[in-house]
Formats: C-alpha cells, structure tokens, sequence
C-alpha cells in the first residue's frame, strides 16, 4: 500500500491530482468514500424500501454503546470492533426478535430500544472517560479520517464484498418481500429469514463504517441517498443508480469539506447529503409539474 | 355445527355434469383458527372443484382473509387442507393491493420480473424475462405499460398486474382477495372477463373472496357463505335466495337485499 499512497502523492505533486493527495490519510480517506459509498448507498434503496431508517438510527445508537462496551471489555481505542459489531448486532436481533412478535407498531418498539441503548450507552461512557479521554472516544463517535488505517480499508473491501455478494442471491425476494410480505410468502419466500438476513447485513455494513463516518452520523449515509433518489427515479435500476451517485457525490464533497475547513467529515458528509436531498427534492417537484 | 357441503357437482353451464364427481381440486376439512382465545374460523369445510369459479361471501370480519391466509398456508390453522393436484403445483395468489408501499421506484415490468429472473432486477431486466413479461402483460390488457411506476397505476391497473403476477406459471389454482374492492365499475368488469377467460383457456380453478354483489352472480358457479363457520354452501342464485343471503346490505348499502336485515349470528 505505502507504494501506491507514494505514487499517488507523486501524481498530486505533479498537479494531476488535487494536492489533498500528497497526505497519504486522505488518499487512504477518499478510498474509504469509493467503496463506502456504493456500499451503503446501495444498502441505502433497501433500507427506505424496508421502512428501516428509523431502525438505522437505533443501530447508530447502539453503535455508541458498543463503542463504550469494547473500551471496558479493554478492546483497543483505534478498533473496539467486538463491542460495537457485538452490541449492534445483539440490538438488531433483540428488535426484529421483539418486533415479529409484538402487536405493536415498529416504531414505537424501536423507540423502546432507542431510550434502552441510549442509557445504557450514557451510563458505560461516564466509566468509559475515567479511562480515556473523551476526544479519543469522540473520534469514534463522529468518525475521523486521521485513524483510519490500512487494516480498516481491507475489512471494509471484505465486508462490503461478502455483503453484495448475499445482496446480489437475494435481492428479488427482498423488494418482493418489501413490497408485499403476504405475496412473497405465497410465492415461496421466507420472510423470517429474509428480515433477519437484511438486519444482519446492515448491521455488518454500519460496523464497519463506523470509523470514517462515525457511529453517530452512519444512518445518514444509509436513509438520505436513497430517499433522495426516490426524488428522482422511477425505476429500481435507476433507484439504486441514483442512491449509489448520491452517495458518492457526497462522500467526496463531504470529504473535500472536512479537511478544507477542519469539520468532523461525518458532519461534513451528512451536510452535504442534506443538500443533495433537497436539491433532488426541487428537481422532482420541477420535473412532476412539467409532466 | 358446520354444514357438510353439498354434493356435487357444481352446475357449471358449460361443463356437461359427469356421472361420476371428480374429486375436489382443493379441500378443506374441519378448519378451524384461534387467536389467542378468540374463535376466528370453526368447522369450516370447503370444497374447490376443478375448473370452477368459487366464491366466499360474509360480512366484515366473518374471517374470509383469514380463511384464504389458512389454505396459502400462512397462518396456524387446525383440521386438514388438502390439494389434489401433481407435486410442485402451486397456488397463484392475487392480493388486495400492496400493503405495504406504492411509492417506491419501482416499474411494472421491474414488479414481474422480481420472480421472473434471477438477476438482481435493480441491474437491469434479462432479455427472456423482458419477453415473457410482454406477453403476459398483453394477456391481461396491459400492453406497453412495462415501464410505467407502479405508483402511477389506477387500482384495477395495479390489481391486472398483480393477477399477470399470479397466472405466470400457470398455478393448479387461482385465489383473488376481494378483487373488486377500491376498483370501478369497468375495472370489476374487466377483472372478471379476464378471469373468465381464464376458466375457458386453461380449464383454471378459482377461489375468491368478494364483497361485490355483481361480480360474485356474474363469476361465481358455487357460494360459500361464512361468517366463522360455513352458513351455507350452493350454487349463487340459491345463495342470494337463501336466508343465509343476508350479506347484501352489507355489501351494498341502501340497495335492497334479498332479506331486508340478514342477522349473520343467527344459523341457518
């Protein structure tokens, strides 16, 4: 790798690239964005179908418990990994658990799950800053392009690999299952296993975002793309284009952002997400009124 | 409590009666459906011979969902559902609507190819499955509207498109939920002919639920009334004679009924 970030830095200071390319942590940055942002933003057309975006807020929540969880358990500061893949991933069984057998409408189990996460986390972070300090845990909560290691790039191109890959088997049945989950089930589908599956694959994804975007601005970058491409598209093709180009777009402006003017990048990110939606909110309500 | 069915066979205009009934195409005995201590369905028995149009009636909440929830296999049930049909065979299912969201991205032929191919639909529709789509959108009227969203659908559009969805494969059986609610009067029509048409071609079996009064005299060669238990079961103009018939002032307020005020707690 240090051969490639040297290779690029020659082309920034040659002036073929942006200069912001001669810092090896922000080519290492900008490659995080490139595989990011399909990956979420792809994931991100699922979860507005699903009707999962406030159950992405709880798993960002949860994030932060597991954050708390991995520092007591005495996980390393740079990658408390198992406490935050263990706490998320617990909290997303426990709520699609809860939900397929309640009465009760998603949204408030999820609120339920939501005050749970919250004070445990609040309680677990005061232990947490007796240890460290709370800038070192802050940089895990917003995410920082400063920490992100070669390690962190790898796991991501695993992660997101293994999670197109189970995406692309059973992609059909999920939107069957989303639109409809009384046809899918008629014709065949597994709607148990199907909710399960998504909860896991998404929780997987957000885990291992956490880092660059931060634990408490990762449900931005899988609810906004896909809610502005619906702005736009009419089709599922162009659906997923869109939400994957939205993320893109606003992970490298996002990007850009940040190190110009020393914002958090995933505040950075998360603005410019919020632009994007509103100028494809415009541009719909343009295009629906010239029909 | 529940009323054996009677015999049959269903006086179906254009089939000859044979000496012999041929066995039901789907059968179920004694069903019956708790929620938690609540009675939804009991003793129910019913009987969907092949090639003919049969119709549950009743009022709101006399479990007719739940009825067809029970014989797709959704839901607990206890007693028997038999199907008399080859392995593999499979029931075609048109639901009332989507449930859950119109408002997403997705086209009509993006919708049809979801169990048409096994590519992602999201990464662009195969040619055989964009083929195969056409067609049936052709046989049911739709022609040309593959890449209409279908949030832009008016309902009987969107409730063709969900029955292209269920013919294709051919199914052993065919089960509408209440394929009249939420269209015109043109839209119930339509929907019927195509059903007709159907019953014709391929000699296709149908189970449906309907509140539609016309449509169940026009469609229907056998009635089975419910209201969590089996009322009545016969040929349509007997049902609606019936005193069982009493469903009509629901299903049409204000039109005159066959009884003035049908009391469905009351057996028959």
């Amino acid at each position: 790798m240090g051969a490639f970030y040297s290779w690029v830095a020659g082309l920034a200071r040659a002036g073929r690239l942006p200069a912001d390319f001669q810092y090896p942590f922000l080519t290492r940055g900008f490659l995080a964005v490139l595989i990011l942002a399909p990956l979420l933003g792809g994931l991100s057309h699922l979860v507005v179908a699903r009707r999962l975006a406030f159950f992405s807020a709880a798993l960002g929540q949860a994030a932060l418990t597991g954050v708390a969880v991995g520092l007591l358990l005495g996980e390393p500061l740079g990658a408390p990994y198992g406490g935050i893949f263990g706490f998320c991933l617990l909290a997303a069984l426990a709520m699609v658990y809860v939900k397929r057998r309640s009465s009760l409408p998603p949204d408030t189990l999820i609120g339920v799950f939501l005050a749970l996460t919250l004070g445990l986390g609040l309680c677990l972070l005061v232990a947490v800053t007796r240890r460290f300090n709370i800038h070192q845990v802050e940089a895990v909560m917003f995410g920082s392009l400063l920490t992100v290691t070669d390690g962190d790039l790898l796991l991501l191109v695993a992660v997101g690999a293994g999670v197109a890959l189970l995406l692309y088997d059973r992609y059909n049945a999920l939107l069957l299952d989303s639109l409809d989950p009384s046809l899918a089930r008629a014709q065949g589908g597994d709607s148990a296993y199907l909710e399960y599956l998504f909860a896991v694959l998404l929780t997987t994804a957000i885990v291992v975002s956490l880092k660059i975007i931060g634990a408490l601005l990762v449900e931005a970058l899988v609810v906004v793309p896909a809610a502005a491409a619906r702005n736009l598209a009419r089709g599922t093709r162009g659906y997923l284009l869109a939400s994957i180009a939205v993320a893109l777009l606003a992970g490298a402006g996002g990007l850009a952002i940040s190190t110009r003017l020393l914002v958090p990048t995933g505040g950075a990110v998360v603005l410019a997400l919020s632009l994007l939606f509103f100028l494809t909110l415009v541009l719909g309500a343009v295009r629906g009124r010239g029909r | 409590m529940s009323t054996p069915p009677p015999a049959p066979p269903a006086p179906g205009a254009s089939s000859p009666a044979p000496p012999l009934p041929p066995p039901p195409l789907l059968e179920a005995i004694d069903l019956a459906v708790r929620r938690e201590r609540e009675t939804l369905l009991a003793g129910v028995s019913l009987a969907v011979q092949p090639a003919s149009i049969h119709v549950v009636v009743g009022p709101n909440g006399a479990g007719k969902s739940t009825l067809l929830l029970a014989l797709l296999g959704q839901i607990a049930f206890s007693g028997r559902v038999v199907a008399h049909w080859r392995a593999g065979g499979r029931i075609g299912f048109v639901p009332q609507g989507f449930a859950v969201d119109r408002t997403l991205p997705v086209t009509v032929e993006d919708f049809l190819a979801l169990s048409r191919q096994r590519r992602p639909v999201c990464l662009g529709l195969a040619p055989p499955a964009r083929r195969r789509i056409a067609a049936l959108l052709a046989r049911v009227g739709l022609g040309g509207l593959e890449r209409r969203p279908l949030a832009q659908l008016s309902g009987g559009e969107l409730r063709r498109v969900l029955l292209a969805n269920a013919i294709d494969p051919l199914p052993e059986l065919l089960v509408l939920d209440e394929p009249a609610s939420g269209l015109d009067e043109p839209g119930v029509e339509r929907l019927g002919e195509i059903v007709l048409e159907l019953r014709r071609s391929h000699g296709l079996a149908v189970l449906m639920v309907s509140h539609h009064l016309a449509q169940v005299r026009r469609l229907a060669d056998r009635v089975t009334v419910l209201d969590r238990r089996v009322l009545f079961e016969g040929p349509p103009e007997q049902a609606l004679a019936s005193g069982a018939a009493g469903w009509a002032p629901w299903t049409r307020p204000g039109a005159p009924g066959p009884e003035k005020s049908g009391q469905w707690s009351q057996g028959q």
